[in-house]
């Protein structure tokens, strides 16, 4: 065992009583651990289990971050210094891990790209210790204390994307098909508004459990329902599956599909003879049509060569993440986690999603729409500066 | 005792002192899988001792956890919260228990059948968690649940956790020496012998189930307060898969091999899964490895250090002989046209004879006469078709284990024991039958139980004062020494043999067949042996039963019958009817 | 609305003949061999993922079959050799064993392709019109597929000397011991044959489904409940059980939802393995 592993109760809670001292003295105290040289973020990611497949676009993502801050000088003059710990694991195992990094690694913030159990268990073990990010599309509401967010809600992959499908393809008679659980359920509770607002209506909604993969009584329903739209909600294999299934009963060529979750993996699985009129909704996409992320991909594809991974908004969202907490430093002048807390309202920076702006601790973004061409994903539209809906004061 | 007081104190000082040696952040860590090591501890119990593979451990983990993350979270440190959450411990026991009474009930095996139900309900209890969005929280769980009486998961759970861990090894141990222990471990080893010693194996197994909920309810009590959050995941096929293969690899057939096999493989991986990523193939290997050469696990590198420890002998406690043995002995048996029938083979064809009063009987005939299958029809092994069979007068209508109280042994044609049981738990498994009260079974004092029966037949058959040998050590002839001693120290009224002298050298044939004779004339009994040697037969009988192809075909003493034309005739090597 | 009856029923249909080549292989290895068999899903990934590499170096998808039956073939006969040999009539063991077995090679699986899903275009594309209902050619090959290898083991199985030798090496296998039968051998063969089976039922099914290396554990728990329902060691049992799964599944996913269906075939299994735990066993 490391011998700084080895770290003593009484010393730990020393040094936080001696920062919280401090902090109500007013006076400036750099955290013993790191003062003399780099700036540690741990990196929660899913190296291992079913969310294992975005382990390596999301490594590569944030270590491209980190290259990019430190030779602009790094985060307050500190380089950054990033650690990873596999996240694709049960949420007391990441409870665990994000207790390890924070109290033997000692990093100065946390980065999660994880689902929403394990989120849970993090900020119950990190308990607004240190500033954590979590960074993946997700359900909405969290306002933890030190908790920020910059992955796509349901109100922002939503709210302007369905209009535009009715405006634009004509789908008013919508279909849901989704996982059973809570991001699927609160998705759809969302996306039911925006149908109505359109003069669109519901015509079935489906959850499924997560080892079901035979989906042909769904079709079913969506051929009986006259559904010329279906939003999908299902994850992973599930969603390769039903694709596939889908486009194998020829429904492809009449009804509409949207995802909220399709990204190019799975468009992969999904396979370019399945892919028509499949559209997708997302903060990131590779092939998203800017200066700043055609910088972005030729950087990465520099980096991380011939067998680099492919780019989504899952793996990218790491990148985000850092970018973030280096804005959030910049504005606050100092590392410390109550400025950051005070001044963090506001914050913007630019990146390969286009200007971002922190908001009720979630961010304004745009949000693209995208249509599979193939096997890869075409923007169509970009809705710019969506806000997520959060309430976080 | 005082050694297993001193062991278990001992384990808990070395556990309450860890924290000192290894710091903070691995306490909580190990305070983690500490929790996962007592629901261990009830697999072991199961698979290691009694021989059942519970597949779905992590059901009641989970229900624990979620009971009690729940209660916590309502009640938070008012008083209410404690009896909410000794039900996170009873209701686990409870439902465990309820599973495997309704599962084992009236069946004499535990094969793959119970794994793979509680494999399916493990499946279930996920869906439900992640269904049940109103009381579960769903996928994302039940979070922010408070801590445990004021007691930081980062500091003093950790000494709560360690102390209920060694309260269930202690526990699980003295229940492993008690009685009860003794008669789980002959199910391993034996379960159709322990039910024709009158046991219900099914009402034992349920126990042992039970048990085994009530641990895993345990881990999970403390698990919700530890980690402030409860998922679903808790109740999934992968944590209940994990148990089984933390049980394996550090040993099921002792107490600290799981917590050992959860501690190593559990934190290792843990550890080890950031720096190497293919640390996962490292274990499946291991685990490969660990099942083939190794099935013990690795606890079973060593010796066993439990369970069968010897105990000094104590003054041994006389019991009276049962009561039930009436003074004209004997019951009366009868079998009225009866017929066995397995689909269209006819086993036994209507066959009747009667037995009114003490003796030894004899019942010979060819191979496929229906002997054997007389006994099996008597006790419940094959279906009764057709006709009815008396016992002083009652139809018989009841359960295998339930034919001991009634007066009834058996002894079977290969010697059926308990290998890896010793001769003195064999001894005491028939003593107690019908005996001994449900609670006794509880009370190591049964241990020490002696009989007039038992004490005259151990020095019939000095082998057997040997009493911390196994039975797997002795010989054929012994082994069918030690289950008729087994039949006979139930004090039967009516004793069936299957060819109880099968194997035995012409010195143990005399000893056993003056045995047979004497326990008969003083106790007043009914013995029906199955014999082939005539020899033997002449020697023994006082009637004869001769079958042929199912049914009766001549009845009567041995002149009687060595002068019937008809049995003469069959013999003679004709099949003529 | 008589063309919704007709595609549903073709569903169901499929889904039991698709179910009950997935639980061929298992019905061979846990049926005939007594082997709790937890590796079956990862035998499944091994045909599909047989079918992707066909698909990478450019050949035919046709060549995948033979292909499949060389790789699970001679992974069979190294798994029996230096495993399950070992193991027979310790129940489990063999579980636990297996188990261990399937994380392995989901591992090497993951080790060789990467976690990612891959995608199998479909040897043939087009819909067929039955009663005036559009129904996917490829299915229809595949079912008609499955009867004639389901119908060909049966006739083999009732017929052969090689299957005689089989029922009697389950039978008593002392007795074939001693009348001369290589029961080792056997058992080899049969336990090659049911991965095999498997290996064919993955390459069959991936370009209809997802592909990835994770993908066998739900195939796995699937074929468990079809052989407690419908019994092994008999191909009629074999499709009894399929078609109660498939049908209470998708028959409850069409009238209620599709968590319902999951639910019924969860408690349907548990209510047969307790109350007829012997079923599992019971040949005719």
């Amino acid at each position: 065992m490391k011998n700084e592993n080895n770290l003593n109760r009484r010393n730990f809670l020393l040094s936080t009583m001696a920062a919280s001292t401090a902090l109500a003295t007013g006076t400036s105290l750099l955290n013993p651990a790191s003062a003399a040289g780099s700036l540690k973020i741990g990196l929660m990611i899913p190296l291992s289990g079913p969310a294992g497949l975005f382990g390596p676009s999301s490594k590569n993502c944030a270590e491209l971050a980190a290259e990019t801050i430190n030779n602009r000088g790094g985060i307050m003059g500190r380089p950054v210094e990033l650690v990873f710990a596999d996240a694709g694991v049960p949420p007391a195992e990441a409870t665990k891990t994000a207790i390890r990094l924070m109290l033997s690694e000692r990093v100065d913030a946390i980065i999660g790209m994880h689902d929403s159990a394990v989120r849970a268990a993090v900020i119950g073990a990190l308990k607004a210790k240190i500033p954590y990010v979590y960074t993946p599309v997700y359900e909405g509401g969290e306002c933890a204390k030190n908790t920020y967010v910059v992955g796509e809600t349901p109100p922002q992959q939503l709210a302007p994307v369905i209009p535009w499908l009715a405006q634009n393809k004509g789908v008013n008679k919508w279909y849901m098909i989704g996982n059973d659980y809570n991001w699927p359920r609160l998705s759809n509770e969302a996306a039911k508004s925006y149908i109505a607002s359109v003069g669109g209506k519901v015509v079935g909604e489906q959850y499924l459990p997560f080892d079901v993969n035979n989906f042909d009584a769904n079709i079913a329903q969506i051929k009986d329902s006259g559904a010329n739209g279906v939003l999908i909600t299902l994850v992973g294999g599930a969603s390769v599956g039903f694709n596939r299934s889908f486009a194998g009963f020829g429904l492809a060529d009449s009804v509409y599909r949207l995802g909220t979750l399709i990204e190019e993996n799975t468009l992969l699985g999904i396979g370019a003879e399945n892919s028509k009129n499949l559209f997708s909704s997302a903060g990131y996409f590779g092939n998203i049509n800017t200066l700043e992320n055609q910088n972005f991909v030729q950087r990465f594809q520099e980096k991380f060569g011939a067998k680099a991974p492919v780019l989504n908004t899952l793996g990218q969202s790491c990148y985000q993440g850092v970018l973030l907490l280096e804005a959030m430093a910049k504005r606050a002048g100092q590392w410390d986690k109550a400025k950051l807390a005070a001044t963090a309202e506001g914050t913007t920076f630019d990146s390969p999603r286009g200007t971002v702006t922190l908001r009720n601790r979630h961010v304004d973004t745009n949000v693209y729409l995208a249509e599979a061409n193939g096997v890869s994903f075409e923007v169509v539209k970009t809705f710019p500066n969506i806000g997520s809906g959060a309430t976080c004061s | 005792m005082v050694f297993f007081i001193a062991r278990n104190l001992g384990l808990l000082a070395v556990l309450w002192t860890l924290p000192v040696l290894i710091g903070d952040y691995n306490t909580y860590q190990l305070g983690l899988y500490l929790l996962y090591a007592v629901a261990a501890v009830g697999v072991a119990v199961c698979w290691g001792q009694v021989g059942f593979l519970p597949l779905g451990q992590s059901v009641f983990f989970g229900l624990g956890a979620y009971i009690s993350g729940w209660s916590l979270r309502a009640f938070g440190e008012s008083w209410e919260v404690w009896p909410l959450l000794s039900l996170a411990v009873i209701v686990p026991a409870l439902s465990a228990w309820l599973i495997g009474w309704l599962v084992f009930q009236g069946k004499k095996e535990s094969g793959p059948y119970f794994s793979l139900i509680t494999l399916a309900l493990s499946m279930l209890a996920f869906q439900l968690a992640t269904s049940w969005n109103s009381i579960t929280g769903g996928f994302n769980g039940l979070s922010g649940i408070p801590e445990f009486g004021g007691l930081d998961s980062f500091g003093s759970l950790y000494y709560l956790i360690a102390f209920c861990l060694v309260l269930a090894l202690a526990g699980s141990s003295w229940l492993l020496q008690a009685p009860l222990g003794t008669l789980w471990r002959a199910i391993s080893q034996n379960e159709p012998r322990l039910v024709f010693l009158g046991y219900s194996t099914g009402t034992l197994k349920a126990l042992a189930f039970g048990y085994s909920g009530a641990l895993a309810g345990l881990g999970g009590m403390f698990y919700a307060p530890h980690q402030g959050l409860v998922t679903p995941d808790l109740c999934g096929f992968i944590l209940a898969a994990e148990l089984v293969v933390w049980t394996a690899v550090g040993g099921r057939k002792s107490l600290l091999g799981p917590v050992s096999g959860v501690v190593l493989v559990g934190l290792l991986t843990s550890e080890l899964r950031d720096v190497f990523a293919y640390w996962e193939v490292l274990v499946a290997l291991l685990f490969i490895g660990v099942v083939l050469y190794l099935p013990n696990g690795l606890s079973g590198i060593f010796k066993p250090l439990s369970g069968l420890k010897k105990t000094k002998i104590s003054p041994e406690i006389a019991i009276p002989a049962r009561s039930s043995v009436s003074a004209n002995g004997g019951l009366s048996l009868l079998f009225d046209n009866v017929s066995s029938q397995i689909g269209t083979v006819h086993i036994l064809n209507k066959l009747s004879f009667h037995i009114k009063t003490a003796g030894i009987y004899c019942m010979i005939g060819p191979n496929g006469a229906g002997k054997t299958s007389s006994f099996n029809v008597l006790s419940g092994e094959l279906p009764l078709s057709d006709g009815t069979i008396q016992i002083n007068g009652q139809p018989l209508k009841l359960a295998q284990h339930r034919l001991s109280a009634l007066g009834i042994s058996r002894k079977f044609q290969f010697p059926s024991i308990f290998p890896e049981l010793t001769l003195r738990e064999h001894l005491s498994i028939p003593l107690w039958s019908n005996q001994a009260k449900a609670h006794q079974y509880l009370d190591h004092r049964l241990h020490r139980w002696r009989s007039q029966v038992l004490s005259s037949l151990l020095i019939q058959f000095p082998f057997l004062s040997n009493q911390h040998n196994l039975a797997s050590a002795l010989s054929h002839g012994e082994r069918q020494i030690l289950e008729l001693v087994m039949t006979l120290i139930a004090e039967p009224k009516l004793l069936l043999l299957d060819e109880p002298c099968a194997g035995l050298s012409p010195q143990e044939t005399k000893h056993v067949i003056e045995t047979i004779r004497e326990i008969t004339q003083e106790n007043n009994l009914t013995v029906i042996i199955i014999e082939h040697d005539m020899q033997l037969v002449r020697e023994l009988a006082e009637h004869l039963f001769v079958l042929h192809q199912g049914n009766l075909l001549a009845e009567g003493n041995v002149l009687e019958i060595q002068n019937n034309e008809q049995v003469k005739a069959v013999y003679a090597g004709g099949s003529k009817t | 609305m008589e063309s919704l009856l007709v595609f549903n029923s073709l569903n169901i249909l499929y889904e039991v003949f698709s179910l009950l080549l997935v639980a061929l292989g298992l019905g061979i290895i846990f049926g005939l061999l007594r082997v709790m068999n937890m590796a079956h899903g990862e035998f499944i990934s091994l045909g599909a993922f047989t079918a992707v590499s066909c698909q990478m170096a450019g050949l035919s998808y046709w060549v995948a079959f033979p292909a499949t039956l060389v790789v699970c073939g001679s992974i069979g006969f190294l798994l029996e050799r230096f495993l399950i040999r070992q193991l027979y009539n310790r129940p489990f063991d063999t579980l636990v064993a297996t188990w261990g077995l399937s994380i392995l090679l989901r591992k090497l699986l993951e080790l060789g392709f990467g976690k990612g899903y891959q995608s199998l275009e479909l040897p043939l594309s087009g819909s067929v019109s039955i009663w005036g209902t559009g129904y996917p050619a490829y299915r229809l090959l595949l079912m008609g597929f499955i009867v004639i290898l389901v119908g060909g083991l049966t006739l083999w199985y009732n017929r052969s000397s090689a299957a005689m030798r089989v029922k009697a090496m389950i039978g008593n296998p002392e007795l074939a011991e001693s009348v001369g039968l290589n029961t080792q051998r056997l058992a080899c063969l049969t336990f090659i044959c049911g991965v095999c089976c498997a290996g064919l039922a993955g390459t069959l099914l991936a370009p209809l489904y997802s592909v990835y290396p994770a993908m066998g554990l739900d195939y796995l728990l699937r074929s468990f409940f079809i052989l407690v329902i419908g019994g092994v060691g008999n191909l009629w049992g074999l499709f009894t059980g399929a078609a109660i799964i498939g049908g209470l599944q998708s028959g409850l996913a069409v009238l209620v939802n599709q968590t319902a269906g999951y639910f019924a075939v969860l408690i349907v299994a548990i209510i047969f393995l307790w109350r007829n735990p012997d079923g599992i066993f019971h040949r005719a």
